[in-house]
């Protein structure tokens, strides 16, 4: 028998577990943007997430500009670097319409950013350390981290800028009626190069936003983001996969999930469930936690 | 010749090795219904997706009025005036009546003319303002067939090709499905139609094709093709 710990314990337990999981959850709305357009699973979304954490340290040290005000540099750099990557990596693929190729390109791109962060900035753990790192705040009664809790407000400001985007603007329903179906979306004179270039960007740049929440929160190595990719890839799964709002709530599930076997298990068992019920919510409920099964049509 | 909207001539299309169209030639003159009528299989689907830049051609020639589409991708091919109500209809179910209006309206030069379109659009299918806000997926198929076509003429094409619009639409349906057919004919819309339902198409068609695997059998305006006793005994007699 398990032993009910007083409720403080399982707040903060659910309060840090949700904060943690945002980051998966931004991670994973990225994945589905890319997914919906491409079709392809971006593996070397992680490898963008702290290839932007560097790149935040950097402005930090280098230059002394505040992580959080880096995201008015990060996340605009994000959008051009994103619609180069379709550009330059993907556009050939993407017009032979071998997903394979497109997989491997984007396995190759992940092993090449972790290699080049490698020989600029070593293989060693980093961190960015300003003044306010280890400053708590006090949030429903909990205390906690206030660099975690900024990087769920990025998280969520992120994905609600995303959601605006794609449902206000004819651009982005464009993105939406690609995704969907993308056959039916040339002959409304949609350019397929177009919504991947433009699903690529906002993936990017959301990278560059989780980066300064990842640069501000945990050290970091340039080997730390494919663990990120897949979680990303699990928080896709349970938010149902074109759902991009539930990209975001998939992710702090699996936040939760994590925080309570930590506790209750213990560590080394955290990312073996977290796979497990990855596997689990393909077999019984591919379409996601939050959607009714799709009726055939 | 001179003012022919649409001219394909002598097509080749196949899937990989096995062909589908063999020298297949058709025409549209502005402003008419044209019909293309065969049994199952017999390549009608294909040409319409060869016109509309979803196959590519073998062999041939396509041009709207004069201009060449053989190998421009499809989004090109939508904007030079093409819209395409593929067979399935190929609507955004999971979107809104509304937004898939909207997306009719997507290529530049019809956005301008977005509420207009969306007007006349709403005159012709009331029920659609009704429904603007539902899913497009939560309609009865009768609607989907209309919302599929409503969304193909909010971008003014030139030329409006309908694949078996009356599919798995009930009788009643369909009798309203071929008099919207001739209300847009009646507003100036020129448009291809493929039918499995001969009798019904040809009684619209100002000139209709026969294809018969993957050839061209027969052409001629629609009353010339209805009286034909060929067609009387090869297509008609099952249906009517
Ligand atoms: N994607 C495809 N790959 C391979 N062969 C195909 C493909 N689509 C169609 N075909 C073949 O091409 C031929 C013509 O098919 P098409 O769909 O154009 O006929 P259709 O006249 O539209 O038939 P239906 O009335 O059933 O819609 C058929 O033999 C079909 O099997
Ligand atoms: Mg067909």
């Amino acid at each position: 028998m398990l032993n009910i710990p007083p409720p403080e314990i399982l707040l903060q337990l659910s309060i840090n577990g949700a904060l943690g999981g945002a980051m998966y959850g931004v991670a994973a709305v990225g994945l589905s943007l890319i997914f919906g357009t491409m079709r392809l699973i971006f593996l070397a979304q992680g490898a963008m997430i702290i290839l932007a954490a560097y790149f935040v340290r950097a402005l930090f040290y280098g230059l002394g500009i505040d992580p959080f005000l880096s995201l008015l540099i990060v996340v605009p750099v994000g959008l051009g670097v994103g619609w180069l990557i379709y550009q330059g990596l993907f556009r050939r693929a993407a017009a032979e319409e071998d997903r394979n190729i497109s997989l491997l390109i984007a396995v190759g791109l992940m092993f090449l950013v972790q290699n080049l962060m490698t020989v600029v900035w070593g293989g060693n753990t980093a961190a960015v350390v300003t003044t306010y790192t280890a400053s708590g705040i006090e949030l429903l009664g909990v205390r906690t981290s206030f660099t975690r809790s900024m990087g769920f407000l990025i998280a969520l400001a992120g994905t609600g800028l995303v959601v605006l985007f794609l449902r206000g603007t004819l651009v982005g329903k464009a993105v939406r009626a690609a995704s969907e179906d993308m056959e039916a979306a040339t002959l409304m004179g949609i350019s397929p190069h177009r919504v991947n270039a433009i699903a690529f960007a906002i993936g990017i740049s959301l990278a560059g936003a989780a980066g300064v929440a990842v640069a501000t929160t945990f050290p970091f190595n340039p080997f730390a983001g494919f663990i990120f990719s897949l979680k990303a890839l699990v928080a896709l799964a349970l938010g149902g996969i074109g759902n991009v709002a539930g990209a975001l709530a998939g992710g702090i599930i699996l936040g939760l999930i994590e925080a309570y076997v930590q506790y209750f298990i213990s560590g080394g068992w955290t990312n073996a469930i977290a796979y497990g019920v990855f596997l689990a919510v393909l077999m019984f409920k591919p379409e996601g936690l939050f959607s009714r099964p799709y009726k055939k049509a | 010749m001179a003012n022919r909207l649409l001219e394909v001539s002598d097509l080749d299309v196949a899937y990989g090795d096995v062909g589908a169209l063999w020298g297949v030639s058709i025409h549209v003159d502005p402003g008419t219904i044209v019909a293309i009528v065969g049994a199952n299989g017999a390549g009608k689907t294909t040409l319409m997706k060869a016109i509309s830049g979803l196959v590519r051609p073998k062999r041939g020639e396509i041009r709207l009025g004069g201009a060449s589409l053989v190998g421009r991708a499809p989004e090109e091919i939508a904007r030079m005036g093409i819209a395409h109500v593929p067979e399935g209809r190929g609507l955004f179910r999971q979107m809104t009546v509304l937004e898939n209006l909207e997306l009719g309206a997507f290529q530049p030069k019809a956005r301008p003319r977005l509420q207009q379109s969306l007007e006349k659009a709403y005159a012709l299918f009331p029920r659609l303002r009704e429904r603007a806000h539902q899913k497009a997926g939560s309609l009865s198929g009768g609607e989907q067939q209309m919302l599929a076509i409503a969304r193909a003429t909010m971008s003014d094409p030139a030329l409006l090709i309908l694949d078996e619009p009356s599919l798995g639409l009930s009788p009643l349906v369909v009798q309203q499905m071929f008099a919207l057919i001739q209300t847009l004919h009646g507003q100036g819309v020129t448009i291809l139609l493929v039918e499995q339902n001969i009798h019904q198409a040809l009684k619209v068609a100002d000139h209709g094709f026969v294809l018969k695997t993957g050839e061209l059998a027969m052409q001629g305006s629609g009353a010339e093709l209805l009286a034909d006793p060929e067609i009387q005994k090869a297509y008609m007699g099952v249906l009517e």
